[in-house]
């Protein structure tokens, strides 16, 4: 359906502006279609001209509040080493309800994302309404799902936690989808062909071949949980979320530092790690 | 033995696969499949462990009626029929063993398929098929490692795994260089010979089917057009198979 679409918009934009024509010595004759870019560049410059018109952004404003954003960097530059000891509470929070909901996103997305497959699973309409219910639950924003979270289980890290599977199911569930799309069937029409069920084809024959990718989007997806964890306090649902609020409610930029020097030192490590860790699984 | 009586195969779009086919294969014979490409091999030789359908006629194998097969019984009907394809189908990622392993799974129980339990019995009777096609020192290997040649190999290990008395073998060397081919073909040979396994066998190389096959069936347009022994076959036969020209009527019988 894709292929049919593109060829028309193909077919649209050659008709507007005319392939050249070009017809070599033999007679042979071949027509080169037009380059898109300029097309491209023209409307990137006209949605950026929009863009800036309706959002009211002014260069102006900026220049003239810099000296602001300078005061606050320096203080965040000179962190207050004391409130450490404030820090490790929600930051071990933190790290606690990305891991789990990581763990528990990535679990429910596995059945699901095969579900998705148009290889494997070859009833139509169990295939759309999955991949319909998966497109609804990545619609919506992370801050949002922790904010209702928050409202249904009360403040506090479980908020956050559900708050995260959600995230994780959905995106982890859309890109194991895609990678299973791709992988070979061969080996499953083999074990289908010497007596195996659908269940016990996919497990020999398509599991080994998604196991490695899974496992990589699972570390991707708790690399940017624990960002994206950090932030969750801010709607009541636990971590240092909860401490960035304060420290620019008060004002207090150098404990702000301090807090930001710290997630950054454990979102470094963390990633650090998990990347070596896909690494050996490619 | 495999017994088609009248066999005609039409895909859901209309395409006729196979026209008429009466063809007779008595146990431990080896037969080479010729003719163009979408001639209708495929379609014949997956019509025998039904990953085809059959429109018309009959298709016994060891006399089971194969259309009457489903489910569970036609599950277990394809453990003794062995498949080998031209793209060896094979989980490249996966060692040699393990892929060969793989052929015992539909005798298992759901719990050790789930978790990848193999008992040592299994494992010394995946070594033993892996020795018979001579890469046993690989069999800790990756396939993604191995050659063309030697994955084909791991293929017909996995296959011998599973202790089939037929072999359908769709284009096996159609992938791999002459010399390699060759080497596969003999491997077919001897497990034809030394275990009596039947070897139904499509292929496009007409020298290798008629140095190594016993018995070739010459197939176009979905109907059978020659079968008879490899010896027999004449520069007017692959003429008929290959270009549609008329066979003189005393080749024929
Ligand atoms: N799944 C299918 N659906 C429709 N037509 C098919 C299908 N598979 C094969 N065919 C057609 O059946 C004919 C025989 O194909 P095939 O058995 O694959 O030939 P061969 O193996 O000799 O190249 C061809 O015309 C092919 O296009
Ligand atoms: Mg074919």
């Amino acid at each position: 359906m894709n292929n049919t679409e593109n060829i028309n918009k193909v077919a649209l934009f050659d008709r507007i502006f005319k392939p050249q024509h070009i017809v070599l010595a033999n007679g042979h004759e071949i027509d080169r279609p037009r380059s898109r870019l300029p097309l491209i560049i023209i409307c990137l410059l006209v949605v950026v001209f929009a863009s800036i018109q309706l959002t009211g952004f002014d260069i102006k404003i900026v220049i003239q509040r810099f000296y602001q954003l300078e005061a606050i960097l320096g203080k965040i530059f000179q962190p207050k080493w004391s409130f450490f000891n404030k820090v490790t509470g929600p930051l071990f929070d933190t790290v606690k309800m990305s891991l789990l909901g990581s763990v528990i996103g990535c679990i429910l997305a596995l059945p699901f994302a095969i579900l998705a497959s148009s290889n494997v699973n070859k009833n139509k309409p169990i295939l759309l309404s999955i991949r319909f219910f998966l497109s609804v639950i990545r619609t919506f924003p992370t801050l949002i799902v922790a904010n209702v979270c928050s409202l249904i289980f009360g403040l506090g890290t479980f908020a956050g936690t559900v708050a995260i599977i959600v995230f994780t199911f959905g995106v982890v569930s859309k890109m194991l989808f895609e990678s299973i799309e791709t992988i070979d069937m061969g080996p499953f029409e083999a074990m289908e062909s010497l007596g195996a069920n659908k269940f016990e084809a996919f497990w020999s024959a398509c599991i080994p071949q998604i196991l490695p990718t899974y496992l990589s989007h699972c570390l991707y997806c708790f690399e940017m949980n624990i960002r994206a964890a950090s932030i969750l306090g801010y709607v009541g649902a636990g971590g240092l979320g909860i401490l960035i609020n304060e420290c620019i409610g008060w004002r207090d930029y150098n404990q702000l530092g301090m807090v930001l020097l710290t997630l950054f030192v454990a979102v470094f490590t963390i990633e650090t790690f998990s990347s070596y860790l896909r690494k050996k699984l490619s | 033995m495999i017994e088609f009586k009248n066999v005609t195969k039409i895909y859901p779009n209309g395409v006729v696969g196979l026209k008429n086919v009466d063809l007779k294969i008595e146990q431990g014979e080896f037969v080479a499949i010729i003719g163009l490409s979408g001639a209708g091999k495929s379609t014949l030789i997956r019509t025998i462990n039904r990953m085809h359908d059959i429109s018309e006629g009959t298709l016994t194998v060891d006399g089971t009626d194969v259309m009457t097969l489903k489910g569970k019984e036609l599950r277990r009907f394809r453990r003794k029929i062995g498949m080998i394809f031209q793209s060896f189908n094979l989980v490249t990622r996966s060692t040699v063993i393990n892929n060969v392993l793989t052929s015992m799974v539909p005798d298992m129980p759901w719990y050790k398929t789930l978790l990848g339990i193999f008992s040592k019995e299994q494992k010394i009777a995946a070594l033993e098929a892996i020795d018979k096609v001579g890469i046993l020192d690989k069999a800790y290997t990756r396939c993604d490692q191995l050659s063309g040649g030697q994955q084909q190999r791991v293929a017909l290990a996995r296959t011998l795994n599973q202790n089939p008395s037929i072999i359908l073998a769709d284009e096996p060397v159609a992938a791999l260089d002459p010399i390699t081919a060759r080497l596969v073909m003999g491997d077919f040979k001897r497990i034809n010979k030394e275990m009596n396994i039947s070897i139904l066998i499509n292929i496009h190389h007409v020298d290798l089917a008629l140095e190594y096959a016993d018995r070739v069936v010459g197939i176009r347009a979905g109907e059978i057009v020659y079968d008879g022994p490899a010896s027999e076959v004449t520069q007017e036969i692959l003429d008929e198979v290959y270009n549609g020209k008329s066979i003189p009527q005393a080749a024929k019988e």
